[in-house]
C-alpha cells in the first residue's frame, strides 16, 4: 500500500482551468471599457504643468494595465478575446477528441492492418500543423469580406479535422492492444458484435487516456493558434491596414493579441507585449497544470514503482 | 517502387497545402472554391521543372532563380536541423536513461517540466529577449538578426531550436523509462546481480529504443514547426524563406519548393539519426 499525496498540479489545474471557463462567459460584460473606447492624445495639468499624455499608457489606476499604442485598454481587449480564447480552443479539442476516438476505434478493431490509414498517418506525422491551417485560411482570413463567426467556425472546422490522425493513432494504438486481450476473446466467442466490444469493453479500459488526451490537445490547439499569431494570422480574422503594414485581430483573442503586438518585444514600452504574453502563457498554464495533474492521478493508480 | 510511390504522394501533399489560398478565398462576398487553379499552376512549375529551371521569386523588387538560391538555404536549413534533431536523441537518452538514476538528473527534469509548459515559439522569443538583456548587461555578443551577416554564430539559432524537441523526447524517454523499470525482468536481473550499466544497456535501452524510434518522427516534426518560428524571428536564411516571406507575397512555386525540401530534408535527417543509433549499438550494445 502506498499513500497518497495531494495531488496539487490536479486541483490547482481544476480550479484555474473553471475560473478560465467562467471569465470567458462573463468577460465581455465585466470589460471596464467599451471595445471601441480610444484614449486619445491629450494634454493633462500635473503639479501646474502640462503634460502631454500620449498612448501607450502605462498600467495605472484607469487602465489596469494600460493601453497599447492606439490607445484601447489592455484589460477590455483581453476580456472580450476570452470567450473566442477559450471556447474556440476547448471546441476544437472536443471535436478532434470525439472524432479521433470514432476513427482510432473502428480501424484500430479491424482484423488486418489498414494500410491506407497507416501511410496517411506516416504522412500528416511529419508536416507540422500549423502549415496546412495557416495556408488554408490565409486566402480568407486577411481582410477578411466573410463575418467573424463564420471566419472562427471554419478554423474550428480545419483545425480539428486536420488534427484527428494525431489523436485516432495513439487510440488506434491502444485499441489493437486491449483487442488481443482475455476478456474481449470471451466477449467475441459469447457473440459480442463490434460496437458491443468497442463501446462495452474497449472504451472503458481507454477513457482516462482519452481525458488526458483532451486536455494535452487544448495545450496544442493553443500553441497552434499562437504559432498563427506569429504569422499574422488570427482567429476570426485579420485586419490588415497598408501604410504603414500592420496586421490586427478582428476578434481580440488573445494569442492573436500577441501576435498582433510581437513588435513591442523590442520597444520602450514592453508591457503592450507582456500583458497579452501574461494572459496567454496564463491560459496555456492551467490546461498543461490540468493535464500534469491528471497523468500524476492515473500514473499513481496504475503504476508500480521502478526498481532501478 | 513503393518509396517512389510515396514520394509522390508527398509531392501530391505538398502542392495541395501549398495551393489552398488559391483554392479557397474571398472575392467581392463570395467564397470561390476552385481546385483547378491549383492545377494549373502545378502544370506550369512541372513545365519548368522539366526544362531544368525551378522558377523564380522576388525578394523585394529582385526577381531571383529558386535553382541557384535552393542549395545555400538547403544546406543552412538541414544543419539547424539535423544537429538540433541530434542533440535532442543524445541529452534525451544521456539524461533520460542513463543518468535517470541520480538525484541531480531528477532535478534538472523537474525544471524541464517547467520549461515544458511554455509553448515553443514563446520559449523562443523569451531567448531572444533573455539574448539581448545579456548583451545590454555584459556588451557580449550571442545573437545577429541581420540576414546579411557571416553564419558566425549559427550555434544560438540552433540551440534555441534543439529546446523543443528534447524536451519532447526526454519526456517520453524517462516515461517509458519508469515504466520498463518497473517490470519483473528488471528486478530479476537486479536479483541476479547483475551491474547497474549493464542493466541500462541491455535491458532498458533495448526496451525503450523502439518508442524512441516511434517518437522520433514526431520530435523531426516539432523540429520542422520550431524551424519555421526560429529562422522567421531570428532572420536565418534558409528554405522557409521560399514560404513566408517578410514582405509580402506569396509565390506558388517557391513554396512548393521550400516545403517540398523541408520534407525531403526532414526524411533525410530521420534516416541519418536511424543510421547514428545503428552506430551506437554496435559500439556499445552488441560490442
Amino acid at each position: 500500500m502506498q499513500i497518497r499525496r495531494t495531488n496539487w498540479p490536479l486541483r490547482i489545474g481544476t480550479v484555474l482551468v473553471s475560473f478560465l471557463v467562467v471569465l470567458g462567459i462573463v468577460g465581455p460584460h465585466i470589460a471596464p471599457y467599451e471595445l471601441d473606447f480610444q484614449e486619445k492624445l491629450h494634454s493633462e495639468t500635473v503639479n501646474g504643468k502640462t503634460v502631454i499624455v500620449m498612448p501607450p499608457l502605462a498600467p495605472s489606476a484607469e487602465h489596469w494595465l494600460g493601453t497599447d499604442k492606439w490607445g484601447y485598454d489592455l484589460l477590455t481587449l483581453l476580456l472580450h478575446g476570452a470567450p473566442y480564447t477559450i471556447f474556440v480552443t476547448l471546441a476544437v479539442a472536443l471535436l478532434r477528441v470525439l472524432l479521433g476516438t470514432l476513427v482510432g476505434l473502428y480501424i484500430g478493431i479491424q482484423d488486418k492492418p489498414q494500410r491506407w490509414w497507416l501511410s496517411v498517418e506516416n504522412a500528416w506525422s511529419y508536416l507540422p500543423l500549423f502549415i496546412p491551417v495557416y495556408f488554408l485560411l490565409r486566402g480568407v482570413s486577411i481582410n477578411p469580406e466573410l463575418p467573424t463567426s463564420t471566419l472562427v467556425a471554419l478554423f474550428i472546422g480545419a483545425a480539428a479535422v486536420l488534427g484527428v490522425p494525431s489523436v485516432a493513432s495513439s487510440i488506434r494504438q491502444k485499441t489493437e492492444q486491449i483487442k488481443e486481450t482475455q476478456f474481449v476473446l470471451a466477449a467475441v466467442s459469447m457473440g459480442a458484435g463490434r460496437e458491443q466490444i468497442l463501446f462495452r469493453h474497449v472504451l472503458p479500459h481507454i477513457k482516462e487516456q482519452v481525458i488526458v488526451i483532451l486536455v494535452t490537445e487544448t495545450v496544442a490547439v493553443m500553441t497552434l493558434m499562437g504559432l498563427l499569431g506569429m504569422f499574422d494570422l488570427f482567429i476570426g480574422g485579420t485586419k490588415m491596414t497598408y501604410d504603414p503594414v500592420l496586421f490586427h485581430s478582428m476578434t481580440h483573442e488573445w494569442a492573436g493579441l500577441l501576435g498582433s503586438y510581437r513588435g513591442f518585444v523590442y520597444s520602450n514600452t514592453p508591457w503592450v507585449f507582456a500583458i497579452p504574453l501574461a494572459a496567454f502563457m496564463f491560459a496555456v498554464g492551467s490546461f498543461s497544470l490540468l493535464a500534469k495533474g491528471l497523468r500524476d492521478h492515473f500514473r499513481e493508480t496504475y503504476q508500480r514503482t521502478p526498481y532501478i | 517502387m513503393s518509396y517512389v510511390r510515396q514520394l509522390i504522394g508527398m509531392f501530391l501533399l505538398v502542392v495541395a497545402v501549398c495551393g489552398a489560398p488559391f483554392m479557397l478565398y474571398t472575392d467581392k462576398d463570395e467564397v470561390h472554391v476552385s481546385p483547378e487553379n491549383v492545377i494549373v499552376r502545378t502544370v506550369y512549375l512541372l513545365e519548368q521543372i522539366a526544362d531544368g529551371s525551378l522558377g523564380t521569386y522576388w525578394v523585394g523588387n529582385t526577381e531571383r532563380s529558386i535553382a541557384q538560391d535552393i542549395g545555400p538555404f538547403a544546406l543552412s536549413t538541414f544543419e539547424l536541423l539535423f544537429f538540433s534533431v541530434l542533440i535532442a536523441v543524445a541529452v534525451s537518452l544521456l539524461f533520460g536513461l542513463f543518468l535517470q538514476r541520480f538525484g541531480a538528473v531528477h532535478q534538472l527534469q523537474r525544471a524541464l517540466d517547467v520549461i515544458a509548459t511554455v509553448p515553443d515559439f514563446v520559449l523562443i522569443m523569451l531567448a531572444i529577449l533573455a539574448a539581448i538583456q545579456f548583451y545590454k548587461w555584459t556588451g557580449i555578443r550571442i545573437i545577429t538578426l541581420s540576414p546579411f551577416s557571416d553564419a558566425d554564430n549559427n550555434w544560438f539559432p540552433l540551440t534555441i531550436l534543439a529546446i523543443g524537441p528534447t524536451i519532447f523526447l526526454m519526456k517520453g524517454v524517462s516515461l517509458k523509462y519508469a515504466q520498463i523499470g518497473g517490470e519483473d525482468y528488471i528486478r530479476t536481473a537486479l536479483a541476479k546481480g547483475m551491474g547497474i550499466w549493464h542493466i541500462l544497456v541491455h535491458h532498458v535501452y533495448k526496451n525503450v529504443k523502439p518508442f524512441l524510434v516511434a517518437d522520433l518522427k514526431k520530435t523531426i516534426a516539432i523540429t520542422v514547426a520550431n524551424l519555421f518560428v526560429v529562422e522567421y524571428l531570428l532572420n536565418v536564411v534558409g528554405l522557409t524563406r521560399f514560404i513566408f516571406s517578410k514582405d509580402g507575397g506569396f509565390e506558388f512555386n517557391a513554396a512548393v519548393m521550400g516545403l517540398m525540401s523541408i520534407v525531403l530534408l526532414s526524411i533525410l535527417v530521420y534516416v541519418l539519426i536511424r543510421a547514428i543509433l545503428y552506430l551506437f549499438e554496435r559500439a556499445f550494445v552488441y560490442k
